[in-house]
Protein backbone atom coordinates (compact mmCIF):
# COMPACT_ATOMS: atom_id res chain seq x y z
CA UNK A 1 0.00 0.00 0.00
CA UNK A 2 1.89 3.39 -0.79
CA UNK A 3 -0.23 7.03 0.27
CA UNK A 4 -0.54 8.84 -2.78
CA UNK A 5 0.80 11.42 -3.14
CA UNK A 6 4.32 10.47 -2.11
CA UNK A 7 7.19 9.40 -3.59
CA UNK A 8 7.06 5.78 -2.52
CA UNK A 9 3.10 6.04 -4.86
CA UNK A 10 5.14 7.79 -7.77
CA UNK A 11 7.92 4.97 -7.83
CA UNK A 12 5.27 2.37 -7.08
CA UNK A 13 3.49 3.18 -10.51
CA UNK A 14 6.71 4.30 -12.29
CA UNK A 15 7.24 0.37 -11.31
CA UNK A 16 4.49 -0.64 -13.24
CA UNK A 17 4.67 1.45 -15.96
CA UNK A 18 8.16 0.69 -16.88
CA UNK A 19 7.79 -3.03 -16.64
CA UNK A 20 4.66 -3.22 -18.86
CA UNK A 21 5.72 -3.19 -22.75
CA UNK A 22 1.91 -2.81 -24.10
CA UNK A 23 2.87 0.95 -22.99
CA UNK A 24 5.61 1.41 -25.14
CA UNK A 25 4.11 0.36 -28.38
CA UNK A 26 1.18 1.65 -30.29
CA UNK A 27 1.88 5.66 -29.59
CA UNK A 28 3.43 5.00 -26.33
CA UNK A 29 6.85 4.83 -26.46
CA UNK A 30 9.93 7.25 -25.69
CA UNK A 31 8.91 10.29 -23.72
CA UNK A 32 11.55 12.85 -22.17
CA UNK A 33 9.89 15.70 -20.32
CA UNK A 34 9.57 16.64 -16.61
CA UNK A 35 6.28 16.95 -15.77
CA UNK A 36 5.16 19.06 -12.17
CA UNK A 37 1.92 17.58 -10.29
CA UNK A 38 0.79 20.13 -7.54
CA UNK A 39 -2.05 19.25 -5.06
CA UNK A 40 -3.59 21.85 -4.02
CA UNK A 41 -5.57 22.48 -0.85
CA UNK A 42 -8.29 24.85 -0.30
CA UNK A 43 -7.41 28.66 1.43
CA UNK A 44 -10.19 29.28 3.88
CA UNK A 45 -11.59 32.02 3.81
CA UNK A 46 -10.66 32.65 0.57
CA UNK A 47 -12.03 31.72 -3.05
CA UNK A 48 -8.71 29.95 -4.43
CA UNK A 49 -6.68 27.27 -3.99
CA UNK A 50 -3.00 27.19 -2.52
CA UNK A 51 -0.46 24.70 -2.98
CA UNK A 52 0.38 22.01 -0.79
CA UNK A 53 2.25 19.39 -2.05
CA UNK A 54 4.70 19.82 -5.67
CA UNK A 55 6.89 16.71 -7.06
CA UNK A 56 8.19 16.56 -9.75
CA UNK A 57 7.91 13.45 -12.43
CA UNK A 58 10.55 12.76 -15.00
CA UNK A 59 10.64 10.83 -18.27
CA UNK A 60 13.35 9.38 -20.09
CA UNK A 61 13.37 7.34 -23.16
CA UNK A 62 11.31 4.87 -22.30
CA UNK A 63 11.22 4.91 -18.45
CA UNK A 64 9.65 7.19 -15.77
CA UNK A 65 12.20 7.89 -13.25
CA UNK A 66 9.96 8.00 -10.86
CA UNK A 67 8.97 11.35 -8.81
CA UNK A 68 10.43 13.28 -6.21
CA UNK A 69 9.22 16.10 -3.71
CA UNK A 70 9.94 19.40 -4.30
CA UNK A 71 8.98 22.40 -3.38
CA UNK A 72 6.94 25.50 -4.87
CA UNK A 73 10.43 27.01 -7.00
CA UNK A 74 10.63 23.78 -8.85
CA UNK A 75 8.15 24.54 -10.81
CA UNK A 76 9.69 26.94 -12.55
CA UNK A 77 12.12 25.15 -14.01
CA UNK A 78 9.58 21.93 -15.32
CA UNK A 79 7.84 21.72 -19.02
CA UNK A 80 4.37 22.08 -17.36
CA UNK A 81 2.80 21.12 -14.59
CA UNK A 82 -0.49 19.27 -13.29
CA UNK A 83 -2.53 21.33 -10.63
CA UNK A 84 -5.82 20.10 -9.18
CA UNK A 85 -7.17 19.86 -5.79
CA UNK A 86 -6.52 16.65 -3.58
CA UNK A 87 -9.73 15.82 -3.75
CA UNK A 88 -10.07 15.97 -7.78
CA UNK A 89 -7.08 14.18 -7.88
CA UNK A 90 -8.28 11.10 -5.71
CA UNK A 91 -11.10 11.33 -8.06
CA UNK A 92 -9.02 10.97 -11.34
CA UNK A 93 -7.46 7.99 -9.24
CA UNK A 94 -10.24 6.28 -8.15
CA UNK A 95 -11.78 6.25 -11.52
CA UNK A 96 -8.59 4.66 -13.09
CA UNK A 97 -8.76 1.92 -10.10
CA UNK A 98 -12.92 1.23 -10.74
CA UNK A 99 -12.32 0.72 -14.41
CA UNK A 100 -8.44 -0.03 -14.82
CA UNK A 101 -7.73 3.55 -16.63
CA UNK A 102 -8.86 6.59 -17.14
CA UNK A 103 -12.88 7.04 -18.66
CA UNK A 104 -14.55 9.85 -19.81
CA UNK A 105 -14.07 13.18 -18.07
CA UNK A 106 -11.02 11.57 -16.21
CA UNK A 107 -8.73 11.36 -18.89
CA UNK A 108 -6.05 14.22 -18.72
CA UNK A 109 -7.16 15.71 -21.51
CA UNK A 110 -10.72 15.65 -20.54
CA UNK A 111 -9.62 17.19 -16.94
CA UNK A 112 -7.83 20.44 -18.64
CA UNK A 113 -10.86 21.04 -20.48
CA UNK A 114 -13.19 20.54 -18.05
CA UNK A 115 -11.87 22.43 -15.79
CA UNK A 116 -12.13 26.91 -15.77
CA UNK A 117 -8.22 26.85 -15.26
CA UNK A 118 -7.22 24.05 -17.11
CA UNK A 119 -5.00 20.99 -16.03
CA UNK A 120 -1.79 21.75 -17.06
CA UNK A 121 0.28 25.29 -17.46
CA UNK A 122 3.76 26.10 -17.22
CA UNK A 123 5.52 29.44 -14.99
CA UNK A 124 7.34 30.21 -18.22
CA UNK A 125 4.51 30.10 -20.96
CA UNK A 126 6.77 28.80 -23.54
CA UNK A 127 4.22 27.22 -25.42
CA UNK A 128 6.90 24.69 -27.26
CA UNK A 129 7.82 23.10 -23.77
CA UNK A 130 3.40 23.66 -22.49
CA UNK A 131 2.68 21.36 -25.78
CA UNK A 132 4.32 18.74 -24.91
CA UNK A 133 1.52 17.86 -22.77
CA UNK A 134 0.26 16.67 -25.87
CA UNK A 135 3.09 15.21 -27.89
CA UNK A 136 3.24 13.02 -24.83
CA UNK A 137 -0.37 12.94 -23.87
CA UNK A 138 -0.44 9.04 -24.11
CA UNK A 139 2.31 8.17 -22.29
CA UNK A 140 1.51 10.58 -19.39
CA UNK A 141 -2.03 8.78 -19.22
CA UNK A 142 -0.16 5.42 -19.32
CA UNK A 143 1.69 6.34 -16.36
CA UNK A 144 -1.82 7.31 -13.88
CA UNK A 145 -3.22 4.55 -16.47
CA UNK A 146 -0.33 1.98 -14.44
CA UNK A 147 -1.84 3.24 -11.02
CA UNK A 148 -4.64 0.79 -11.43
CA UNK A 149 -2.50 -1.50 -10.55
CA UNK A 150 -1.12 -0.01 -6.99
CA UNK A 151 -3.16 -0.21 -4.29
CA UNK A 152 -3.12 3.38 -3.12
CA UNK A 153 -3.93 4.91 0.33
CA UNK A 154 -5.01 8.64 0.35
CA UNK A 155 -3.54 11.31 2.65
CA UNK B 1 38.21 -12.92 -74.15
CA UNK B 2 37.64 -9.31 -72.56
CA UNK B 3 40.53 -8.40 -70.05
CA UNK B 4 38.82 -7.94 -66.86
CA UNK B 5 39.51 -4.11 -66.12
CA UNK B 6 41.65 -3.43 -63.43
CA UNK B 7 40.06 -1.09 -60.54
CA UNK B 8 42.26 1.76 -59.08
CA UNK B 9 39.73 2.83 -56.17
CA UNK B 10 40.30 6.27 -56.80
CA UNK B 11 37.18 7.24 -55.09
CA UNK B 12 37.93 5.59 -52.22
CA UNK B 13 39.76 8.87 -50.59
CA UNK B 14 37.02 11.01 -51.28
CA UNK B 15 35.62 12.31 -48.01
CA UNK B 16 34.97 15.79 -46.48
CA UNK B 17 35.75 14.23 -43.44
CA UNK B 18 36.91 10.65 -42.68
CA UNK B 19 37.22 9.07 -39.33
CA UNK B 20 33.97 9.81 -37.46
CA UNK B 21 32.66 7.14 -34.95
CA UNK B 22 29.32 8.61 -33.56
CA UNK B 23 28.58 6.58 -30.68
CA UNK B 24 24.52 5.86 -29.70
CA UNK B 25 23.40 7.36 -26.70
CA UNK B 26 20.46 7.26 -24.34
CA UNK B 27 18.19 7.28 -26.96
CA UNK B 28 20.20 5.24 -29.54
CA UNK B 29 22.01 6.64 -32.32
CA UNK B 30 20.04 9.39 -33.46
CA UNK B 31 19.97 11.44 -36.61
CA UNK B 32 20.77 14.61 -34.40
CA UNK B 33 23.61 12.90 -32.77
CA UNK B 34 25.17 12.80 -35.99
CA UNK B 35 25.42 16.80 -36.61
CA UNK B 36 29.32 16.67 -35.99
CA UNK B 37 32.53 17.97 -37.72
CA UNK B 38 31.79 19.39 -41.08
CA UNK B 39 28.62 17.16 -40.79
CA UNK B 40 26.57 19.43 -38.20
CA UNK B 41 27.42 22.32 -40.33
CA UNK B 42 24.03 23.91 -41.27
CA UNK B 43 24.51 27.25 -43.27
CA UNK B 44 22.27 30.02 -43.53
CA UNK B 45 21.73 29.56 -47.39
CA UNK B 46 22.27 26.11 -49.24
CA UNK B 47 23.29 27.13 -52.62
CA UNK B 48 24.06 23.41 -53.85
CA UNK B 49 21.18 22.91 -56.26
CA UNK B 50 21.85 18.99 -57.01
CA UNK B 51 20.42 16.42 -54.37
CA UNK B 52 24.18 16.30 -52.58
CA UNK B 53 24.00 15.04 -49.05
CA UNK B 54 25.18 17.51 -46.58
CA UNK B 55 29.00 16.37 -45.83
CA UNK B 56 29.54 15.10 -49.35
CA UNK B 57 31.89 16.24 -51.93
CA UNK B 58 29.89 17.05 -54.76
CA UNK B 59 30.41 15.85 -58.14
CA UNK B 60 30.83 18.38 -61.15
CA UNK B 61 28.65 18.65 -63.70
CA UNK B 62 25.70 17.91 -62.19
CA UNK B 63 22.38 19.53 -63.52
CA UNK B 64 20.41 21.62 -61.05
CA UNK B 65 17.49 19.98 -59.66
CA UNK B 66 15.65 23.66 -58.62
CA UNK B 67 14.77 23.91 -55.51
CA UNK B 68 13.27 26.87 -54.18
CA UNK B 69 13.76 26.61 -50.89
CA UNK B 70 17.23 27.03 -50.23
CA UNK B 71 17.50 29.29 -47.07
CA UNK B 72 17.84 27.93 -43.51
CA UNK B 73 14.81 30.49 -42.51
CA UNK B 74 12.63 29.46 -44.61
CA UNK B 75 12.57 25.93 -43.38
CA UNK B 76 14.48 25.56 -40.45
CA UNK B 77 13.68 24.46 -37.01
CA UNK B 78 16.20 23.36 -34.67
CA UNK B 79 13.74 20.36 -33.05
CA UNK B 80 13.39 18.67 -36.23
CA UNK B 81 15.63 15.93 -35.62
CA UNK B 82 14.26 15.06 -32.71
CA UNK B 83 10.86 15.32 -33.44
CA UNK B 84 11.93 12.81 -36.53
CA UNK B 85 12.94 10.43 -33.95
CA UNK B 86 10.08 10.88 -31.65
CA UNK B 87 7.39 10.16 -35.05
CA UNK B 88 9.11 7.09 -35.99
CA UNK B 89 9.26 5.59 -32.05
CA UNK B 90 5.52 6.88 -31.15
CA UNK B 91 4.30 5.28 -34.64
CA UNK B 92 0.87 3.59 -34.05
CA UNK B 93 -1.24 1.43 -36.20
CA UNK B 94 -4.99 2.14 -36.97
CA UNK B 95 -5.66 -1.40 -38.23
CA UNK B 96 -4.23 -3.50 -34.89
CA UNK B 97 -3.81 -1.01 -32.29
CA UNK B 98 -7.08 1.23 -32.28
CA UNK B 99 -9.61 -1.87 -29.96
CA UNK B 100 -11.99 -1.60 -32.85
CA UNK B 101 -14.04 -4.30 -31.32
CA UNK B 102 -15.32 -1.64 -28.34
CA UNK B 103 -17.42 -0.09 -31.23
CA UNK B 104 -21.07 -0.54 -30.09
CA UNK B 105 -24.60 0.89 -31.79
CA UNK B 106 -24.95 3.88 -31.49
CA UNK B 107 -28.11 6.02 -31.96
CA UNK B 108 -28.66 6.81 -35.97
CA UNK B 109 -27.99 10.89 -35.27
CA UNK B 110 -24.97 10.66 -33.27
CA UNK B 111 -23.60 7.78 -36.09
CA UNK B 112 -24.60 10.50 -38.41
CA UNK B 113 -22.95 12.73 -36.65
CA UNK B 114 -19.70 10.92 -35.98
CA UNK B 115 -19.21 10.22 -39.51
CA UNK B 116 -19.66 13.54 -40.79
CA UNK B 117 -16.77 14.68 -38.67
CA UNK B 118 -14.76 11.50 -39.86
CA UNK B 119 -15.60 12.97 -43.46
CA UNK B 120 -14.29 16.23 -42.68
CA UNK B 121 -11.40 15.23 -40.34
CA UNK B 122 -10.01 12.61 -43.31
CA UNK B 123 -9.75 15.79 -45.92
CA UNK B 124 -8.24 17.73 -43.82
CA UNK B 125 -5.37 14.75 -43.27
CA UNK B 126 -5.54 14.55 -47.67
CA UNK B 127 -4.80 18.25 -47.27
CA UNK B 128 -1.39 18.23 -45.03
CA UNK B 129 -0.17 15.07 -47.21
CA UNK B 130 -0.66 17.16 -50.27
CA UNK B 131 0.31 20.60 -48.83
CA UNK B 132 3.51 18.70 -47.06
CA UNK B 133 4.55 16.63 -50.40
CA UNK B 134 4.04 19.99 -52.96
CA UNK B 135 6.72 21.10 -50.95
CA UNK B 136 8.89 18.21 -50.18
CA UNK B 137 10.43 18.42 -53.22
CA UNK B 138 11.56 22.37 -53.45
CA UNK B 139 13.31 21.70 -50.23
CA UNK B 140 17.15 21.92 -50.19
CA UNK B 141 19.43 18.79 -48.97
CA UNK B 142 20.73 20.86 -46.78
CA UNK B 143 18.59 21.08 -44.41
CA UNK B 144 17.97 17.22 -44.09
CA UNK B 145 16.58 17.25 -40.93
CA UNK B 146 13.19 18.85 -41.78
CA UNK B 147 12.87 17.22 -44.85
CA UNK B 148 12.90 13.84 -43.19
CA UNK B 149 10.61 15.08 -40.12
CA UNK B 150 8.09 16.12 -42.90
CA UNK B 151 7.96 12.77 -44.26
CA UNK B 152 7.22 11.33 -41.24
CA UNK B 153 3.91 13.96 -40.73
CA UNK B 154 3.22 13.12 -43.91
CA UNK B 155 3.18 9.70 -43.56
CA UNK B 156 1.13 10.30 -40.10
CA UNK B 157 -1.38 12.23 -41.99
CA UNK B 158 -2.05 9.09 -43.84
CA UNK B 159 -2.32 7.04 -41.25
CA UNK B 160 -5.07 9.87 -39.97
CA UNK B 161 -7.06 9.69 -43.48
CA UNK B 162 -7.24 6.02 -42.89
CA UNK B 163 -8.23 5.99 -39.37
CA UNK B 164 -11.43 8.46 -39.71
CA UNK B 165 -12.03 6.62 -43.06
CA UNK B 166 -11.89 2.97 -40.86
CA UNK B 167 -14.28 4.98 -38.28
CA UNK B 168 -16.77 6.03 -40.17
CA UNK B 169 -17.07 2.85 -42.25
CA UNK B 170 -17.24 0.27 -38.82
CA UNK B 171 -20.44 1.06 -37.65
CA UNK B 172 -23.20 0.57 -39.89
CA UNK B 173 -22.57 4.28 -41.50
CA UNK B 174 -20.71 5.63 -44.28
CA UNK B 175 -18.96 8.99 -45.04
CA UNK B 176 -20.85 12.05 -45.17
CA UNK B 177 -21.20 15.07 -47.37
CA UNK B 178 -17.71 17.04 -48.52
CA UNK B 179 -16.33 19.94 -46.78
CA UNK B 180 -16.58 23.27 -48.18
CA UNK B 181 -13.22 23.31 -48.71
CA UNK B 182 -12.18 26.62 -48.95
CA UNK B 183 -9.25 26.87 -46.34
CA UNK B 184 -8.42 23.71 -47.80
CA UNK B 185 -7.73 25.07 -51.25
CA UNK B 186 -5.96 28.11 -49.40
CA UNK B 187 -3.52 26.16 -47.52
CA UNK B 188 -3.08 24.06 -51.23
CA UNK B 189 -2.48 27.07 -53.36
CA UNK B 190 -0.59 29.31 -51.13
CA UNK B 191 2.33 30.16 -52.85
CA UNK B 192 4.32 32.74 -50.77
CA UNK B 193 6.61 30.26 -49.59
CA UNK B 194 6.75 27.04 -47.00
CA UNK B 195 6.62 29.55 -44.20
CA UNK B 196 3.28 30.65 -45.64
CA UNK B 197 2.30 26.84 -46.10
CA UNK B 198 2.99 26.33 -42.23
CA UNK B 199 1.46 29.10 -41.57
CA UNK B 200 -1.69 28.27 -42.83
CA UNK B 201 -1.70 24.76 -42.61
CA UNK B 202 -0.49 24.42 -38.76
CA UNK B 203 -0.93 27.50 -36.74
CA UNK B 204 -4.82 28.02 -38.55
CA UNK B 205 -6.21 24.90 -39.56
CA UNK B 206 -4.10 22.82 -37.07
CA UNK B 207 -4.81 24.59 -33.77
CA UNK B 208 -7.94 24.25 -34.98
CA UNK B 209 -8.33 20.64 -35.41
CA UNK B 210 -6.15 20.08 -32.34
CA UNK B 211 -8.94 21.81 -30.48
CA UNK B 212 -11.62 20.31 -32.14
CA UNK B 213 -9.94 16.95 -31.69
CA UNK B 214 -9.49 17.30 -27.37
CA UNK B 215 -13.22 17.70 -27.55
CA UNK B 216 -13.54 14.89 -29.78
CA UNK B 217 -11.62 12.71 -27.33
CA UNK B 218 -13.76 14.60 -24.15
CA UNK B 219 -17.12 13.04 -25.86
CA UNK B 220 -15.46 9.66 -27.01
CA UNK B 221 -18.43 7.27 -27.25
CA UNK B 222 -15.80 3.92 -26.50
CA UNK B 223 -12.30 3.22 -26.26
CA UNK B 224 -11.75 2.67 -30.02
CA UNK B 225 -12.67 6.19 -30.50
CA UNK B 226 -10.87 7.50 -27.47
CA UNK B 227 -7.59 5.73 -28.91
CA UNK B 228 -8.14 7.25 -32.17
CA UNK B 229 -8.52 10.61 -30.96
CA UNK B 230 -6.07 10.88 -28.26
CA UNK B 231 -3.56 9.83 -30.64
CA UNK B 232 -4.17 12.09 -33.30
CA UNK B 233 -4.13 14.66 -30.96
CA UNK B 234 -0.30 13.48 -30.47
CA UNK B 235 1.07 13.63 -33.98
CA UNK B 236 -0.72 16.74 -34.16
CA UNK B 237 1.07 18.00 -31.50
CA UNK B 238 4.39 16.99 -32.64
CA UNK B 239 3.58 18.45 -35.99
CA UNK B 240 2.33 21.38 -34.10
CA UNK B 241 5.73 21.58 -32.26
CA UNK B 242 7.76 21.55 -35.80
CA UNK B 243 5.57 24.48 -36.63
CA UNK B 244 6.07 26.80 -33.61
CA UNK B 245 9.88 26.42 -33.47
CA UNK B 246 10.24 27.01 -37.19
CA UNK B 247 8.03 30.24 -37.03
CA UNK B 248 9.94 31.39 -34.35
CA UNK B 249 13.46 30.62 -36.25
CA UNK B 250 11.81 32.41 -38.66
CA UNK B 251 10.59 35.91 -36.39
CA UNK B 252 14.34 35.76 -35.15
CA UNK B 253 16.14 35.69 -38.91
CA UNK B 254 13.40 37.64 -41.23
CA UNK B 255 13.07 41.33 -40.64
CA UNK B 256 9.71 42.62 -40.00
CA UNK B 257 8.38 38.91 -40.61
CA UNK B 258 5.97 39.05 -37.58
CA UNK B 259 4.10 41.76 -39.61
CA UNK B 260 4.27 39.31 -42.84
CA UNK B 261 3.04 36.81 -40.05
CA UNK B 262 0.09 39.12 -39.01
CA UNK B 263 -0.82 39.76 -43.02
CA UNK B 264 -0.89 36.15 -43.81
CA UNK B 265 -3.25 35.85 -40.81
CA UNK B 266 -5.45 38.76 -41.83
CA UNK B 267 -6.36 37.18 -45.17
CA UNK B 268 -6.34 33.81 -43.53
CA UNK B 269 -8.63 34.38 -40.96
CA UNK B 270 -11.09 35.53 -43.29
CA UNK B 271 -11.32 32.15 -45.66
CA UNK B 272 -11.72 30.62 -41.97
CA UNK B 273 -14.63 32.83 -40.86
CA UNK B 274 -16.47 32.05 -43.87
CA UNK B 275 -16.26 28.58 -43.96
CA UNK B 276 -17.39 28.73 -40.50
CA UNK B 277 -20.72 30.02 -41.64
CA UNK B 278 -21.21 26.66 -43.01
CA UNK B 279 -22.88 24.47 -40.55
CA UNK B 280 -22.57 21.02 -41.47
CA UNK B 281 -19.57 21.00 -39.48
CA UNK B 282 -20.64 22.59 -36.36
CA UNK B 283 -24.01 20.89 -36.12
CA UNK B 284 -22.05 17.59 -36.37
CA UNK B 285 -19.90 18.30 -33.23
CA UNK B 286 -23.14 19.82 -31.74
CA UNK B 287 -24.67 16.38 -32.11
CA UNK B 288 -21.71 14.56 -30.59
CA UNK B 289 -21.23 16.67 -27.75
CA UNK B 290 -24.99 16.91 -26.66
CA UNK B 291 -25.50 13.50 -27.05
CA UNK B 292 -27.76 13.51 -30.14
CA UNK B 293 -30.46 16.22 -31.83
CA UNK B 294 -32.32 17.09 -28.71
CA UNK B 295 -29.08 17.99 -26.93
CA UNK B 296 -27.30 19.77 -29.97
CA UNK B 297 -29.66 22.37 -29.70
CA UNK B 298 -28.89 22.77 -26.03
CA UNK B 299 -25.57 22.14 -24.47
CA UNK B 300 -24.28 20.59 -27.82
CA UNK B 301 -23.90 24.21 -29.22
CA UNK B 302 -23.04 25.46 -25.71
CA UNK B 303 -20.21 23.05 -25.89
CA UNK B 304 -19.47 23.87 -29.41
CA UNK B 305 -19.51 27.36 -28.31
CA UNK B 306 -16.57 26.12 -25.89
CA UNK B 307 -14.28 24.42 -28.23
CA UNK B 308 -14.48 27.58 -30.15
CA UNK B 309 -13.49 29.72 -27.31
CA UNK B 310 -10.91 27.41 -26.23
CA UNK B 311 -9.49 27.53 -29.85
CA UNK B 312 -9.37 31.09 -30.15
CA UNK B 313 -7.41 31.35 -26.78
CA UNK B 314 -4.80 28.94 -28.04
CA UNK B 315 -4.55 30.79 -31.83
CA UNK B 316 -4.40 34.08 -30.47
CA UNK B 317 -2.09 32.86 -27.26
CA UNK B 318 0.22 31.70 -30.04
CA UNK B 319 0.38 34.50 -31.99
CA UNK B 320 1.41 36.44 -28.95
CA UNK B 321 3.87 33.96 -27.82
CA UNK B 322 5.65 34.31 -31.57
CA UNK B 323 4.99 37.95 -31.09
CA UNK B 324 2.78 38.62 -34.33
CA UNK B 325 0.53 41.25 -32.81
CA UNK B 326 -3.52 41.34 -34.08
CA UNK B 327 -5.84 44.12 -33.45
CA UNK B 328 -9.21 42.59 -32.53
CA UNK B 329 -11.34 44.54 -34.86
CA UNK B 330 -8.89 43.25 -37.70
CA UNK B 331 -10.20 39.57 -36.76
CA UNK B 332 -13.37 38.69 -38.21
CA UNK B 333 -16.86 38.69 -36.35
CA UNK B 334 -17.64 34.94 -37.09
CA UNK B 335 -14.12 34.37 -34.72
CA UNK B 336 -13.48 37.87 -32.89
CA UNK B 337 -16.64 36.82 -30.43
CA UNK B 338 -14.83 33.90 -29.24
CA UNK B 339 -12.17 35.60 -27.90
CA UNK B 340 -11.77 35.47 -23.99
CA UNK B 341 -12.20 39.19 -23.91
CA UNK B 342 -15.33 39.19 -25.74
CA UNK B 343 -17.21 36.77 -22.71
Amino acid sequence: MARFPSEAWFGAVAGVFNGDDSYQGAGGGHCNCTAGLVIEGRNEGKDEDVVEEVFVLTFEGAECKGGVEADEAALDEVDFYMHMPRVDWREMLEDIRDHGHATENHTLNSLDLERDDGLSTSKHGDQYREDLFFRYNQTLQFYFDASARVKTAFS
Amino acid sequence: MTPVPNPKFEWMNQSRQWGVRVKPGKKGLTLGSLNVGIYGEVPTEWNDQTRNPRGAIARRGMPPVGYAIREKAGIWADCAADLYEEAIQRRWAPATDVPWDTIEPLPDDVERAVCQVCTELSQYANVDIETISSWQHQMAYGYHEVKQFLATATFDAGRHYEVFRKRALRNGGGLGLESPGEVNRMILESRGGWTEAVTYLFLLRGTYAMTMLRYLERFAHNDAERFIYGHVIQDRARHMAYALDHLKYSVAHVEDQTTVLATLLFIGDRLFARELRDPVLREALAIIFGGGVEGARTHGMATWEAMMREFMARYEGTCEWLRVRRAPDRIPEEMRRFLPEAD
